[in-house]
Formats: C-alpha cells, sequence, structure tokens
C-alpha cells in the first residue's frame, strides 16, 4: 500500500445541499416542457423549411443535445459548488471507504496563550480541531495529545463518537509550561502503533501550534537527536503529519522572568528586599512599562521600567513584613498580548526571628572559652539592644540535650566541636535535614573522626556529613591561609574586593583534611589546596562542614589554638554567610515551577492530619499523607498552572502555608520556526493570520468550490456562444 | 367602387404620374417614335402610307411604292401606339399568407400593384388584360383599352378566391398560346413552385416574343424567419406540418430560401426577364418607381 501514488479523496463540507441537484433536470423538462407548448402558423414556404429540416435534423439534435447538457452541467457545478467539496489529500494512497484515524496533537506551550485578537492561539487551535473532527467522514476515528512538558494523552484509544470527542477537545485547557516534541512523537508513535494493531487504518497527524522554535528545534544530545530523527522518520512512514500553523511571526513579549529576595531569610525584625527581572523578548524596546508589587494580594509598590529590545532590566522593591507565616509577593506587569508571563509569585517564609541552635561540645571552662562563646555572639551581633532585635535567635544547648529538642523547629544548627554522635542522634540530625533544618559542622580538638565518619558520614547508612575527616594537619609554627578559590562560590563572594574583612589572612594553625562527597562543593580552601569549608545539600536541608575550629575552645594548657579565626574580623561575616547558605533552601523551598510537585514531610505525630490544597483557579484538592519511618509526607502534583497554591495543613499541624508556582519563562521567547524550517516530514499549512478565525480552512482540504464556480462562468460562456453560434438567439 | 378603388392607392399612382410614362414602353416597341420598336415587320398589320417627312426612318420606306411612283411613302402599322399589357396575377392558396407584421397578404399587395399598373396603362389608352391562376387559369380578361375597362379587372381581381395549389410552368406554357398578341406580361406571384418548370414557362413567353416583368411578392417573415418559439408550421398547398424550433432552423431555412431566391433571379436574367422583389410590407410605390426607373435607365 505504501507504494501507491497519493490520491484525492472527495468529499462535501455540507452534503445536504447535493439534494439540489435535481434542479440540474430543469433544462430538459423545460425542453420536453417547450415542445408541448407550441404555436400554430400557417406558413406558404414549408417546401423550403421542409428542405432545412432534411438537411439539418441531425445537426439540429446534436446541438440541441449540447446545449441541453451544457445548461445541466452549469446547474449541477453551482449545486456542487454551494455543497463545498473539498479535495483530501492522502497521504498513504487513498483506498475508498477506508476509515481514517486522525491525531490531533495540540501545542499546550504556554506561549498558544499569545492573543493578537479576541482569540488566543490556543483557543484556535481547539476551534480547528473540532472543525476536522466535524468534517470528517462518517467512520474516522480521532485520538488527542496535548503537547505539553510532559505531553499528555488525552484521548488515546481513538474515539469514534465525535460528540465526546468534540467535548474532551472543549475542556482542553492550556497548562502554563513549555512542550516537548520529542515526548509528543513518542506518545503519538504509540497511538499509531496501538491503532495498526486494532486494524487497516489510514492515519493522519494534525499538529495545531503556533511553531515556537523553542518547542520546534529540541535541545537534544546526540543520542536523542539520532533518536528524534528516527522516530520522526518512522512517523512521516505511517501517517501523513500535517502542522498547521497558527504563530505570527514579530510577535512581541515582555515578561518577568525572575523574581528573587536578595537575604537568605525574611523576619519582621527587618526590611526584605525583592528583585524582579523584567526580559523583553520582541524588537522593539519597552518604555515606562508599568511593573507592580503586590504582598498577599495587595498592591504595596509601583514601577516604572524601559526595556531595550532583546534585554532585560532588573527593579528591586523593598517591604517589611508585619507578620510571621508564608507571605506572596506578586510583581505584576502591565499588560500585553501574552498575559500568562506578566505575573511571577514568590512564596516567602517569614519568622519573628531566625532560631539556631548551637550543640555546644566543649563547654566553657574560662571566659570565653566555650564552643558556641563566639559563635552565638558571631549570629546575633544585636544582642543586648532592646530597640532593635536581632534577626537571629541562638539558642547554646550542651551536646547531651540534642535529642531532648524537637530539631525540626529550628532554622539551623550549629555542632561545634562536639566529640562524638550516637546513632540515634544521627538519626535525628539526619531526620532535620529531612525538614530542611540546615547542619553546620565546626571540628576541633574532642573530634573523634573515625566516629564522625562512622555516624555521621554514612558508614552506617546515615550520612549528614557533606565530606569524611581525614587526618589532622597541624605543622609547628606554620598558619594556614584561606584560598577563596576565586570567590566563586557564594559563601565567600561577598568578600571579593573587601580585604580588610580579613578572610585571607586569617591565621589557621590546625584542621581536619576533609574528603568531600562527590555531589558536595568546596566553599573554601586552604592556601595547600585542602578543603576548609565543605557544603552539600541533603535532603531538603543543607549541611556545611568547615575543617577546622569556631571557637578558642581548643585553647589551654599549653596549647595553640586550632585558628584566631573566632577573634579575627572575618569571623562575623562569614558565620551570617554561612548561615545564610545553611537557611537558603528554606526561602525557595515553597517556590517551584509549573509540574514540579509541592510537598512537606511532616512529624510522624501529623499523619492523621488533613492536608487541603487550593489551587491558583480556585478548586480545592484533599491530599493524603504517606508514612515515611518517623514522618509523614504529603505531595501535590497537579501544579500545571502558575500561581499561589495555598495548603492548608489541618490540625494537629494547623498550619497555613503558600507556594508559589511559577513558569519556566524560556517558552516566554515567542520566536517563530519558518515553516520551511519544518522537517521534510511535515506537510505544512500556513496560516496568515488569525483574522481567519471566524472561516478556518484545514490544511490538506483544498476547496475547490472555486475552481467550479470558474468552470460555470467558462461554462455560461460557452452556453452564450453555442446559443448564438446554434442561431438559438435572434440576430 | 369604393371598394374597387382600394387599390388605387393615390400616393401610387402620383408617384407614378411624376415619371416618364414611356420609360415602361419598352414592350410596346415604340413609343411616339421615341425608339425602334423591336417588333419592327413582326406580326404587326399594316394600316396605312404616309409621304416621307425629313427624320424618318429610311426602314420604313415602302420601296415598292417608290418603284411605282417615284416618291417616299412609309408604311404605317395598327399597333404602333397602343400597348398591350397582360397582368398574369397568382391566386394560390400560398398567396393568401400574411405574417403578423405585414400590413397585407400577398395576394392583396399583387392585387394592389396589378390595379394600379391596370389604371395608369388605361389612362394612357393602353391595353390592359388581366388573368388569375393557381394551378390552372381561373380567369381570363382579354386586353382592352377601354377605360371602364378598369372596373372588370378589378372586380375579379377582388373575387378571386386563393385555395389551391400553384403550377405556374403549364399555365405559362398555356398562356404563351393563348395570348397572341406580343405585349407586357407581368407576373405577380410568391412563384412558391418548381423552379425549372417554371422557368420553361417563362421561356415561352420570351420565345413568343412578349416582355416579361416578374413581380417577386413575399412577406418579410418569409424573407426573414422572425419566429423564435416552437411553432407548428402548417403547410399550405397541402404539403405537411412542421413542428420546430424556428431558432435551430432559422439558418438553414434563410439559406433554402436564398437558394430558391437565387435561382429565380438567375433564370430570369438567363432569360432577359426583369425581376423585381416586392416585400408585402413596402409601399407600393418604392415597389412601381424602383422597377420603372430601372427601366428608364435602361432606355437611356
Amino acid at each position: 500500500m505504501g507504494s501507491l501514488p497519493p490520491l484525492l479523496a472527495f468529499g462535501f463540507g455540507n452534503l445536504l445541499m447535493l439534494g439540489w441537484l435535481a434542479a440540474a433536470a430543469a433544462p430538459i423538462l423545460i425542453h420536453l416542457w417547450n415542445k408541448r407548448r407550441y404555436r400554430e402558423v400557417s406558413w406558404a414556404a414549408i417546401e423550403y423549411l421542409l428542405a432545412a429540416m432534411r438537411k439539418n435534423s441531425r445537426r439540429m439534435w446534436l446541438e440541441q443535445w449540447l446545449l441541453l447538457l451544457v445548461r445541466t452541467l452549469i446547474i449541477a457545478l453551482v449545486v456542487f459548488a454551494v455543497a463545498q467539496p473539498f479535495l483530501e489529500q492522502a497521504g498513504l494512497g487513498f483506498v475508498p471507504g477506508q476509515r481514517t484515524l486522525k491525531v490531533l496533537v495540540i501545542d499546550g506551550s504556554y506561549s498558544m496563550g499569545y492573543k493578537p485578537t479576541d482569540k488566543s492561539r490556543f483557543e484556535l487551535a481547539k476551534q480547528l480541531a473540532a472543525q476536522i473532527v466535524e468534517e470528517s467522514a462518517q467512520g474516522d476515528a480521532f485520538t488527542l495529545v496535548l503537547m505539553a512538558s510532559p505531553p499528555s494523552t488525552i484521548v488515546g484509544s481513538p474515539a469514534a463518537e465525535p460528540r465526546d470527542f468534540l467535548e474532551e477537545i472543549e475542556n482542553l485547557k492550556l497548562p502554563h509550561a513549555g512542550a516537548d516534541l520529542p515526548a509528543t512523537l513518542v506518545r503519538v508513535e504509540r497511538i499509531l502503533q496501538s491503532a495498526e494493531d486494532a486494524g487497516e487504518m489510514r492515519k493522519e497527524v494534525y499538529f495545531l501550534t503556533d511553531l515556537g522554535r523553542n518547542t520546534w528545534v529540541p535541545d537534544l544530545k546526540d543520542a536523542e537527536a539520532a533518536e528524534y530523527r528516527q522516530r520522526l522518520e518512522r512517523l512521516a512512514q505511517q501517517a501523513t503529519l500535517v502542522v498547521v500553523d497558527l504563530g505570527q511571526a514579530g510577535a512581541e513579549n515582555l515578561a518577568v522572568t525572575n523574581v528573587a529576595a536578595d537575604e537568605p531569610f525574611a523576619t519582621t525584625t527587618r526590611e526584605v528586599t525583592v528583585s524582579a527581572q523584567v526580559r523583553n523578548f520582541g524588537t522593539q524596546p519597552r518604555n515606562h512599562h508599568p511593573l507592580e508589587l503586590h504582598v498577599d494580594d495587595k498592591r504595596i509598590k509601583e514601577a516604572y521600567v524601559d526595556v531595550a529590545a532583546g534585554e532585560q532590566a532588573r527593579v528591586s522593591f523593598s517591604h517589611r513584613f508585619d507578620t510571621p507565616g508564608d507571605h506572596v509577593v506578586e510583581v505584576r506587569l502591565g499588560t500585553d498580548l501574552l498575559d500568562i508571563d506578566n505575573h511571577r509569585w514568590l512564596s516567602v517564609p517569614v519568622k519573628e526571628q531566625l532560631r539556631v541552635l548551637c550543640v555546644n561540645g566543649k563547654p566553657a571552662t574560662q571566659h570565653m572559652t566555650g564552643a558556641t562563646d563566639y559563635l552565638a555572639l558571631a549570629l546575633n551581633p544585636d544582642a543586648g539592644n532592646a530597640n532593635a532585635p536581632g534577626a537571629v535567635q541562638p539558642e547554646v544547648i550542651p551536646e547531651s540535650a540534642l535529642l531532648e529538642r524537637d530539631l525540626s523547629r529550628y532554622d539551623c544548627i550549629f555542632l561545634c566541636n562536639v566529640a562524638q554522635f550516637t546513632s540515634n542522634e544521627a538519626r535525628v540530625l539526619e531526620n532535620a535535614l529531612k525538614h530542611g533544618v540546615g547542619l553546620v559542622f565546626f571540628l576541633g580538638d574532642q573530634v573523634l573522626p573515625d566516629r564522625y565518619n562512622r555516624e555521621l558520614a554514612g558508614e552506617q547508612g546515615v550520612r549528614v556529613l557533606p565530606a569524611r575527616l581525614k587526618e589532622l594537619i597541624a605543622e609547628p609554627q606554620y598558619q594556614y591561609r584561606f584560598d577563596p578559590l576565586d570567590y566563586r562560590h557564594p559563601l565567600v563572594a561577598a568578600f571579593q574586593g573587601r580585604e580588610q574583612a580579613g578572610l585571607l589572612t586569617t591565621p589557621v594553625y590546625k584542621y581536619y583534611r576533609l574528603a568531600p562527597e562527590p555531589t558536595a562543593r568546596i566553599a573554601l580552601a586552604f592556601d595547600g589546596g585542602d578543603a576548609a569549608i565543605v557544603e552539600e545539600t541533603i535532603h531538603r536541608g543543607r549541611s556545611i562542614l568547615i575543617a577546622t575550629e569556631g571557637s578558642l575552645s581548643s585553647t589551654g594548657a599549653g596549647a595553640e589554638p586550632w585558628t584566631t579565626l573566632p577573634a579575627w574580623p572575618s569571623f562575623v561575616p562569614i558565620v551570617q554567610e554561612i548561615l545564610a547558605l545553611a537557611v537558603r533552601g528554606q526561602m525557595t523551598e515553597h517556590n517551584v515551577e509549573v509540574g514540579q510537585v509541592l510537598g512537606d514531610s511532616l512529624e510522624a505525630l501529623a499523619t492523621r492530619a488533613t492536608v487541603s490544597v487550593t489551587s491558583p483557579n480556585g478548586s480545592h484538592e484533599d491530599v493524603r499523607m504517606a508514612m515515611d519511618r518517623q514522618s509523614s509526607r504529603w505531595s501535590f502534583a497537579d501544579t500545571h498552572e502558575s500561581g499561589v497554591y495555598r495548603v492548608d495543613l489541618g490540625a494537629p499541624v494547623s498550619r497555613n502555608e503558600a507556594f508559589a508556582v511559577n513558569i519556566d519563562t524560556s517558552e516566554s521567547d515567542l520566536t517563530k520556526l519558518a515553516p520551511e524550517e519544518l522537517p521534510k516530514e511535515f506537510t505544512t499549512h500556513k496560516r496568515s493570520s488569525l483574522d481567519e478565525a471566524d472561516s478556518p480552512n484545514i490544511s490538506h482540504r483544498s476547496g475547490v468550490h472555486k475552481t467550479l464556480l470558474y468552470c460555470v462562468l467558462g461554462l455560461l460562456f460557452a452556453e452564450t456562444f453555442l446559443a448564438w453560434r446554434f442561431g438559438h438567439t435572434t440576430r | 367602387m369604393e371598394n374597387n378603388l382600394k387599390f388605387l392607392d393615390p400616393r401610387t399612382l402620383a408617384k407614378l404620374q411624376g415619371l416618364e410614362l414611356r420609360a415602361r414602353s419598352i414592350v410596346e416597341g415604340y413609343v411616339s417614335g421615341v425608339h425602334r420598336s423591336p417588333y419592327h415587320g413582326f406580326s404587326i398589320e399594316f394600316a396605312e402610307h404616309r409621304e416621307y417627312s425629313q427624320g424618318d426612318d429610311l426602314r420604313y420606306v415602302d420601296w415598292k411604292v417608290f418603284g411605282k411612283t417615284d416618291k417616299f411613302y412609309l408604311k404605317q402599322y395598327e399597333e404602333e401606339t397602343n400597348l398591350v399589357s397582360y397582368m398574369l396575377v397568382d391566386t394560390s392558396e400560398s398567396m393568401r399568407y400574411k405574417s403578423a407584421d405585414a400590413p397585407l397578404s400577398k395576394l392583396e399587395y399583387a392585387q394592389c400593384v396589378a390595379a394600379s399598373l391596370s389604371y395608369l396603362i388605361l389612362q394612357q389608352q393602353d391595353s390592359v388584360g388581366l388573368v388569375t391562376f393557381d394551378n390552372e387559369i381561373r380567369a381570363l380578361i382579354r386586353a382592352s383599352s377601354n377605360p371602364s375597362h378598369l372596373k372588370q379587372l378589378l372586380y375579379v381581381m377582388e373575387n378571386s378566391e386563393p385555395q389551391r395549389k400553384t403550377q405556374t410552368g403549364p399555365i405559362f406554357h398555356d398562356l404563351a398560346e393563348r395570348l397572341k398578341r406580343r405585349g407586357l406580361v407581368l407576373i405577380l406571384s410568391d412563384l412558391f413552385d418548381n423552379v425549372p418548370s417554371m422557368m420553361a414557362g417563362l421561356k415561352h413567353f420570351r420565345h413568343r416574343r412578349h416582355e416579361v416583368v416578374v413581380f417577386h411578392v413575399l412577406d418579410p417573415a418569409e424573407l426573414e424567419f422572425p419566429f423564435r418559439q416552437t411553432t407548428l408550421f402548417r403547410g399550405m398547398e397541402e404539403l405537411p406540418d412542421v413542428l420546430t424550433d424556428p431558432r435551430a432552423l432559422r439558418r438553414a431555412y434563410l439559406e433554402e430560401f436564398g437558394k430558391f431566391l437565387q435561382a429565380v433571379r438567375k433564370g430570369c436574367r438567363g432569360q432577359r426577364i426583369d425581376y423585381v422583389l416586392l416585400r408585402t410590407d413596402q409601399s407600393l410605390e418604392i415597389a412601381l418607381s424602383s422597377y420603372l426607373a430601372s427601366r428608364m435607365n435602361r432606355l437611356n
């Protein structure tokens, strides 16, 4: 069958009109009626009339029937034209009576929300899809795929009932994400394969898309690209691939590409700076474009932004949150033709103060010799100023009290010169990481590296350290200095250009050589190349290991201090940066992208808690808890729409959380692929503008009514000429 | 009388009086010495002698008398100044035809022409006779120059009943034998007959030294065939009916009819017979004066 040349199938848009074909009999009836209805005349020159009759009867008969034929044809062709005939090109060869499987693939990337007229591209795509279904022949079957990321098979098994199928099309919602063409082709191939199993059918795949370059030029690695090409070729052999181009070249668009807080955490005690990035994806500069800052749905501030074509601009707002809890900041751009990317949300967890637990492994014997004494000061430099409460509230406990605390209530835990950890303590610490709590380990003379490695570095199944501890490095009279590694890590980035902070001059005399885990990052090193600070995100929390001590507790009995860091000017800023890094995850925890899963771990006792999620569109959904050893976890995956998802955690947790779900703005680039750039496997149907929306016409169907009407015009001329030629008109 | 005079359209007569009546006297051969008679010395009866005067034609000098008397005398003939005309009017059924647009039937038109010419001829004290015919001679009135003769002619014409088929050939042969006195034979007919047979008859007239003028009387519909809707043409003179779409047949009919006219014209020209086509929608004076004018041109 594949060797058959493409043929044309004929159909009618308005089949009922064909009833008027009976009118084509009119010229014949009129002719017969005229023969019965005649006048009588006495005629003298009958002899000559008879002679003329004898010689011309055959010619007259032919002329008469030729004229009748032309007149009948004129009426028949007019009726055909009114019945909206069309030609369908069958890519695999048309077999009369054979059914067609039509796979409708609607582009679900959010650029389809572009609305140059009163209809968006997505609405138009739905309309055209419905039209394809309505105009299909009886017996044709349909499937529906939403080309999103990931793609979604809406109707997988061929549906023969157009009404239900049209309802599915009508119910389609545009997801707020990009589109994954290669994955979509996998789905399409699967559908075609299952149809192949079901029986012989002609197959057509329609892609109703805006031909966005970021969708149609997928960024694939070599192997993936080869697989993609092969799949495309296979599909083209099985089916006719038709692309209906709904895009407009040169579409302008402005988008908020990022909203973030400059500070690592937010408290009610200080202002938070929110920075928004606005990008102009168009070719025209956009000046004085309004931008609004909304906090918890209240407009707080307004600004105007100038963005050159292809550039981006940054706008910052400062705001102080009055109450603790999750607050939602929304940055809203003035409207343009693509509204989805004009909004961006940021969920900011605001606390009264940051709660930091400092575990003291070596209590003080003298003033300021405890393992956490300097640290506590460095964490809250404003301590003692009643008018300006600090953002951080440190709480110092002895290591023996570690198991008594509910660690999930803290934002960060500093473990200073703790000699060793039990298995229980290790699990508690791991659990804390699972709750997103930051862990910071300062070492010291108390530390038993083997115990650390055994309990905390994964040897017993629990890993909370980003590196293993090796031998102690210490050379008498030798001062080790820090190497900032080009200030690449955010932990030390703030020191760049601030040599007076003394980071590079900080003397270190002793440290444990660290063997960082492959997934860990070295933030700061020693000049010999050994890691000084290693950090890694483990579970939901971040673990930071400092190779030396964070106090002067190891001093005494003539022993040299490990480092004079706590007394150095660099200590306060580095502790603050460590804290910021340790808790940074909390700030971004409630901010995800469309399609990502929302969720949280709760204490085991919270298994009975009810979790209700309210989506941006106002729909509520209750989520079930899943048990996980010591904790329970809830998750919510239906985040296909951008906006704020409010989570109501019932008793005994009784807490409200807000999750900001934002789009990946790569789809905001509306650059369009030219149809001729498409792989040759696709047949393209160009649509010049959306103005045609009211009378859409589909790709491979070509209306022949115009041709028919031209034929009618030609026949009318022919009839006039023939009638004149045959003497049927009076001269 | 009034009824009789309907043929004498005064406008026609006035027009004819304005022309040189001698111009149509080609048949009589010799009118007031203007022309030599084509009939001299043949079947013209001798009347008297007259003394020669200057300017007389020497051909008519009686040399026997000159031999006896040594004087010049001219022979004079009885018919020298008399024109004998015969009106042959076709009264066959086909002559009854009158289309919607024509003011007169062909027969009525022919009668008008015949009456007009008869009147003029009688005005000139010339003789005129009348023959009506179809497939046989229906009436034959001998030629006479008596002015009261006109009434008889008109009466006969008016009471002719067109019913039968035409048969011009035998009729013309018969008349050529019966009309002894050479003269002008004026034929008024649609000539719907077998053309060779008709031409043979006309040739007989010419053989008898008659001058012949054919007035071919036709209805405009016969010349133009203006019918549009489907029509049943009922055949006259016992010919079959034809049901047809006249628009489809028009061209072919006109071709056939054209051939007929061409054959008649050609035949007349061959016999040196004057042929005048008269349409029944044309005014009579145009028909007659155009003929007479052409006659005069030939004389001059």
